[in-house]
């Protein structure tokens, strides 16, 4: 379980983690429903209200259980509470007491599409593969800029709905990468007597002040802005932070949804759109009561006390006077389909208002102008040229095509590291004299490839600087837009401390590479301190990087001038990675 | 499309057309950036490992192997790329072979064979007499028609140039052109520098560096090899090169 347990976390977010082994779904699809049930068993162990001292369970958050899924992979397992307990049966056998002690209730998620039947669509899996079909799309404009999410905020009383109506969004907008985000994970951390109040349930998870709206307004500040964040995961039974925190990058549109998320103005203020669920005291209180006595196996009197002297008060004092705030209030929660399609109209009119075409635009500005002095051009020498003459060449054979672009790699590497900062040093040497030399300022330095045909540089890198961590980013041109979408990334944890190779084998509009380096920054990577490297490159490329990203180095071998309506570069090399690869789809030799 | 100014090395031109003043147009220094001074700094810290110095000398070596090949000739030819566009490219001629100097020119092999990977390399061995310092040819094997050949020569430390202008004269009685020759070397002294293009001075040099401290441990260090061993390994290949020549002649 354990060991299970670490294989979940990561893919869940927008992880970072370096090392771990490449994403596995059908185990994790396996686990999830697992971890579903741990959680719907906790819920049933001890709810609201309840005295159980164990996992005093906030009375606002309740109903659905949300699970989390790998939105890199562009696919979404959402469930509900209902599917969640037909699962549960089947699953719990193999789970039992080894379970840890430690509840998690994993409400933060990222989310990518959210239905079951879309999910399975963007993703052909065979016996030994797993193919992906929808990755995301650009979340910045030609300037590289970020365009912001849309950030819907909902907000109502425990039990109204509030995560079956953000659910159901999620749903009907057939968006990927969707992130929700909850504030549950934003409890503060108990100190001693609160802690004990919380065992004997006397503590009010409803107050404000049980909330921590600080690190709130900055995480989602951050994630507004596109960056990674680290969202805390809160442990109810110890009332603490986990050492661990999920990771959450790249949302087009963000859910934020809790009991009150119109509390804080500045939270308030970040909301594109605020949705609060009116639902009926009436039906709230009936639910919890169906919920804990039926589902929960609590006494009729706990229930009752707890939402008497907490849940009802904190409603009256602070959470139906946010109502004023709400641009659109959904009476009866989830059961209102008016009111959501509505707000997924909106939402829809927002995005397209925000606009994300970008290829084409990038292929055809920049025509004429001198270029920016940010690129390295490597010394244009015969060498240089006959090795460019092998490997674009389409008779040279692909043993031959493969060792000339390692050589001609080799020296494109060895040139971009001379660009990294040195300094001077004075050595000793063995013959007994002082020597004047230069040392590298900083051993910091990490690689990171652009699938698949960046990929084919990585060799060299380890060639050249001993023991370099490797992050890899995984994008593909949608076929039908003709836009990058990106599918997969893997960084380095502390990457925002490193000098960092960025390696494409070719650059033709740039629009790969611009969404890697958007990748790096909002994963706090500094501007100068990214190396984009490549063999060949396209004029208009190098201006829309440059354009977008001027303090980032650009290292080619060789520029090429034109590009193809198929975005090839002219002469250019072909498909670089097929020929590398072998994976040509005609067959033109052996 | 390489004739764009962009920013490269500075000071290089300047450095290069002084280089040329004193030694001739013959003699090219790598040109030198912050990562190739790096490359040298490490191969003369005497603090270096030797599994760093060895490494590090690797990708010197190839950075001037490269730029050695560089200096072979090119001729022009249009390619057809995959995109159905033609490229204005360049080919190597054919003919090249490459002649290292025992031992330490023998760690340049590898950086040889990483570039052409069927390149013919034939082999010198030269000994300085231990009282005269005087160098004397031991042992020499090339390829047959080497007469028809550039000869890329690969020789990595350079103090006096005595032992890389014995081998020179070995290839010229190989009737090797001297122009067909391009000497490939790391660290040079500006006495070997200058005895050498005085010697050939149609002869091709390379080098990293001219420096008045050559950094004599490159070929110990490289190997690992103490002086005994390496005596003995001489011995060896001089007993074998005598057995040769018993059986030839």
């Amino acid at each position: 379980m354990a060991a299970k347990m670490q294989h979940f976390d990561p893919p869940s977010s927008a992880s970072s983690e370096s090392d771990d082994a490449e994403v596995c779904l059908d185990e994790k699809e396996i686990f999830l429903a697992d971890e579903l049930c741990e959680d719907a068993e906790h819920y049933r162990r001890s709810d609201i209200g309840t005295p159980t001292p164990q996992s005093p369970r906030p009375p606002s958050t309740e109903s659905v259980i949300w699970s989390t899924c790998v939105w890199q992979a562009g696919c979404t397992w959402f469930t509900e509470v209902e599917s969640l307990c037909h699962l549960k049966k089947t699953v719990r056998i193999s789970k039992s007491s080894q379970r840890s002690p430690r509840s998690r209730r994993q409400r933060t998620t990222s989310l990518s599409q959210s239905s079951k039947k879309t999910s399975a669509e963007s993703i052909l899996r065979s016996k030994t593969r797993t193919i992906y079909t929808a990755g995301r799309p650009p979340w910045y404009n030609s300037a590289g800029q970020q365009v912001e999410p849309f950030v819907i905020g909902i907000c109502g009383g425990s039990a109204s709905g509030k995560t079956t109506v953000a659910t159901k969004i999620i749903e009907s907008l057939d968006v990927p990468w969707v992130t929700l985000l909850s504030m549950d994970s934003f409890y503060k951390v108990l100190n001693e007597k609160q802690h004990e109040m919380a065992a004997r349930n006397e503590y009010n998870f409803d107050h404000p002040d049980a909330f921590d709206f600080e690190l709130l307004k900055t995480t989602l500040q951050r994630l507004k802005e596109g960056r990674m964040v680290e969202v805390p995961i809160y442990n109810f039974v110890t009332h603490r932070r986990e050492s661990r925190t999920k990771t959450m990058y790249g949302a087009n549109v963000i859910i934020f949804e809790g009991i009150l998320t119109f509390y804080n103005v500045d939270v308030l203020k970040m909301c594109d759109m605020k949705v609060f669920v009116d639902t009926d005291a009436d039906v709230r209180l009936a639910r919890r009561l169906r919920r804990d006595i039926s589902q929960r196996g609590r006494d009729l009197e706990g229930v009752l006390k707890q939402y008497s002297t907490m849940v009802q008060p904190a409603f009256y004092y602070y959470i139906a006077p946010l109502m004023v705030h709400a641009d659109i209030i959904v009476p009866r929660g989830g059961d209102n389909e008016v009111a959501i399609e509505l707000i997924v109209q909106h939402v829809h009119t927002q995005l397209q208002l925000r606009g994300f075409k970008l290829r084409e635009k990038l292929a055809h500005s920049y025509i004429g102008q001198p270029l920016p002095s940010s690129l390295y051009l490597l010394p244009d020498t015969p060498q240089i040229k006959g090795l460019h003459t092998f490997i674009r060449n389409k008779e040279t054979y692909r043993d031959e095509f493969i060792f000339y672009s390692k050589r001609l790699i080799r020296l494109v590497i060895e040139y971009a590291l001379s660009l990294l900062p040195f300094e001077d040093v004075i050595v000793e040497t063995p013959q007994g004299v002082l020597y004047q030399g230069k040392r590298a300022a900083t051993d910091k330095i990490c690689g990171v490839s652009i699938l698949r045909a960046g990929e084919t540089m990585e060799q060299a890198v380890r060639d050249v600087c001993k023991d370099i961590r490797i992050g890899k980013i995984l994008i593909q041109t949608n076929q039908q837009t003709g836009e990058p979408e990106l599918y997969y990334l893997r960084l380095p944890k502390d990457i925002k401390d490193y000098k960092v190779i960025l390696m494409d084998a070719t650059v033709a509009t740039g629009a790969a590479a611009i969404m890697a380096i958007r990748v790096l920054l909002d994963h706090d990577v500094a501007e100068e301190n990214v190396l984009l490297v490549s063999l060949l490159m396209a004029e208009s490329g190098v201006h829309s990087i440059a354009y977008a990203f001027p303090r980032v180095k650009i290292v080619t071998s060789a520029l090429d001038p034109v590009i193809n309506e198929k975005f090839y570069v002219l002469p250019g090399i072909g498909n670089f990675g097929d020929r590398y690869f072998g994976t040509e789809p005609s067959s033109i030799e052996d | 499309m390489g004739s764009t100014e962009v920013t490269s090395v500075p000071k290089k031109s300047s450095e290069n057309n002084d280089i040329a003043d004193i030694y001739g147009p013959n003699l090219k220094i790598l040109p030198c950036n912050n990562q190739v001074k790096e490359l040298q700094t490490i191969l003369r810290d005497k603090n270096t490992t030797r599994s760093d110095f060895k490494f590090y000398a690797d990708r010197l070596i190839r950075l001037v192997i490269e730029e050695s090949l560089n200096q072979l000739p090119f001729s022009k030819c249009v390619v057809t790329t995959p995109t159905g566009a033609k490229y204005n490219g360049l080919k190597y001629q054919k003919g090249n072979c490459g002649v290292s100097i025992v031992r330490s020119g023998e760690a340049m092999e590898q950086g040889l064979r990483d570039c052409c990977r069927s390149i013919r390399i034939g082999k010198i061995l030269v000994e300085s007499d231990a009282d005269t310092h005087e160098a004397k040819v031991v042992y020499a094997k090339f390829p047959d028609d080497i007469s028809e050949r550039k000869v890329l020569l690969m020789y990595p430390i350079m103090s006096t140039g005595n032992t890389v202008i014995k081998a020179i004269a070995v290839l010229k009685e190989h009737n090797v052109l001297e122009e067909n020759i391009i000497l490939s070397n790391l660290f040079c002294t500006p006495i070997a520098a200058k005895s050498l293009v005085t010697a050939f001075p149609q002869m091709k040099i390379l080098t990293s560096e001219i420096h008045s401290i050559a950094p004599n441990h490159f070929g110990q260090k490289y190997f690992e090899c103490n002086v005994g061993a390496s005596i003995y390994w001489n011995l060896n290949i001089l007993f074998f090169n005598l057995y040769i020549n018993h059986i030839v002649y």
